[in-house]
């Protein structure tokens, strides 16, 4: 079974359409870039995936379930979507404890995420004295906390310095080959290029292409993930994939 | 549902803006009986004697020790959304509804827990104070068992109100400001504006006073019973449609 289905998903605030008839699916041990321009939805769909917002129609599942319906789900899914949902006064330690409280995670597990994301000697510091960078990987605490078999990160290399951004790499290898889905939103190309195994290109809120980064970038005749961006997102493009669109699985 | 609760009295204690008005408030019990059995004596105004006591442990709670309440909850349930740690609220426990009760549990437990500290405050220091003016303690006198009750159950309501509130707003500064509005402003010109002088004791504050201090002979406030369940009425409502709301409204982010 997929971790992550998306099927049919469409949201609407008003007159403005910003997801609309989505579908794809995510398969285990792979990671997968989820792309897209500035106001293509990427955003929208993350939190319709994570409950945080209700879809109009169609559905976003985990496991077949949708977010809101999971028993324990810091244990089924691990997200980090904004690194700005820290109190300013709270120390990095504690902004965790409170985090794993809820779903009975121990003391220790949040020692580990803390050094594993190298916040160790600053985990007694205020939140609000960190800087971007020490937030992003506060964030990706929270998200490793209940050891998910899922991760849905977006924009999880901004404010990263390069070697965090080469640790970051290296980290969702490792994710990914420890046979988790990992599912990152991200505007650095070039990162992803060396990180993704799969593709999910979205524009207007519709599906651009999705599957496997070479075969795309096979069929586009595109030399690199930007060339394939540019050109599958550009005015003149025409769609990859008529509506309704459905990704294949892209397992 | 008790480790959604002990994560919401970890916030409590991890949030100074928080807590510092509830220790303020317990700081005030205290001083609060050393003024008046200061200012007072046996042949001074007023009088101390055995009846003082009860009178000095309402001292000790009352409406400072119920907006400290208050205020501590306005701050951490709209503080949620200010900071944004609703979202990391909501992806631990993606049932709102559950986490609404753990606020408002905790909400009640914290102004049970500080109103019963202040009142043991309260009493250690009239007990000192009063025997230091040789007055005898008369603890089995019936106003003392009902200040001791009647404040831990106001701030508890008074915790359940801010918590309702700040759900309902999500704005920690318009929660505060429409509370200090209606304690200075909206309750007492009510009556004037609806020429129904009789509703002021159907509203927050008065109900709140009379569950404190007793109906008023003049009979201008209600019984003290029907006073505190008008007062849990409100409460009721208020986290009711602050729930409302929470489970519907979306969490937003700063990333889109």
């Amino acid at each position: 079974m997929s971790t992550i289905a998306v099927e049919a998903l469409t949201k609407r605030y008003g007159t403005v359409t910003a997801v609309s008839d989505l579908s794809f699916e995510l398969a285990p041990g792979r990671i997968t870039g989820f792309l897209g321009p500035n106001g293509a939805g990427k955003s929208t769909t993350i939190r319709l995936l994570l409950g945080l917002a209700a879809p109009t129609s169609g559905r976003a599942t985990i496991n077949g379930r949708p977010y809101r319906e999971l028993r324990d789900p810091l244990r089924r899914i691990g997200a980090l979507i904004d690194p700005n949902v820290f109190h300013p006064g709270r120390s990095g330690r504690t902004a965790l404890r409170i985090a794993a409280r809820p779903a009975r995670i121990p003391g220790q597990r949040v020692e580990e995420v803390l050094e594993l994301v190298g916040l160790g000697g600053a985990a007694h510091r205020r939140a609000g004295g960190y800087s971007q960078g020490m937030r992003q990987r506060l964030a990706l605490a929270a998200a490793l906390l209940g050891d998910p078999e899922t991760l849905v990160l977006d924009e999880p290399a901004n404010g990263l310095d390069p070697e965090g951004v080469h640790w970051l790499r290296g980290l969702l290898r490792g994710l990914a080959a420890e046979g988790r889905t990992v599912f990152v939103s991200s505007h650095l190309l070039a990162e992803l290029a060396q990180t993704v195994d799969d593709v999910v290109l979205i524009n207007h809120g519709r599906l651009v292409a999705a599957g496997p980064m070479g075969d795309l970038l096979g069929r586009a005749g595109a030399a690199s993930l930007e060339g394939f961006f540019l050109d599958a997102t550009s005015p003149d493009a025409p769609p990859a994939h008529p509506a309704p669109t459905r990704a294949r699985s892209l397992s | 549902m008790r480790s959604l609760v002990s994560a919401e009295l970890l916030k409590l204690r991890s949030t100074r803006s928080a807590w510092i008005p509830l220790a303020a408030a317990l700081a005030l019990a205290v001083v609060a009986v050393l003024a008046s059995t200061t200012a007072a004596g046996p042949d001074a105004t007023p009088h101390l004697s055995p009846a003082t006591l009860p009178g000095l442990l309402r001292g000790s709670g009352g409406q400072l020790l119920d907006g400290a309440v208050l205020l501590c909850w306005i701050v951490l349930s709209a503080g949620e959304f200010r900071h944004r740690t609703a979202v990391t609220t909501f992806l631990a426990e993606p049932n709102r509804l559950r986490v609404v009760s753990a606020k408002l549990i905790a909400a009640a437990l914290t102004g049970a827990a500080v109103g019963l500290l202040a009142e043991a405050l309260g009493a250690a220091t009239s007990a000192a104070a009063l025997s230091a003016h040789h007055v005898p303690l008369a603890w089995s006198q019936p106003g003392v068992l009902g200040a001791v009750t009647a404040v831990p159950l106001l701030a508890a309501l008074f915790g359940m109100l801010g918590a309702g509130l700040g759900l309902l707003l999500r704005h920690t500064a318009a929660a505060l400001g429409l509370a200090l509005m209606w304690v200075f402003v909206i309750e007492g010109i009510i009556p004037a504006l609806t020429h129904e002088p009789g509703i002021i004791r159907w509203l927050p504050e008065a109900a709140a006073n009379a569950v404190l201090h007793g109906a008023s002979p003049a009979a201008t406030t209600l019984p003290a019973g029907a006073a505190l369940a008008v007062l849990a009425g409100y409460a009721a409502v208020l986290a009711g449609a602050g729930a409302a709301l929470t489970v519907r409204r979306e969490i937003g982010t700063t990333t889109g």
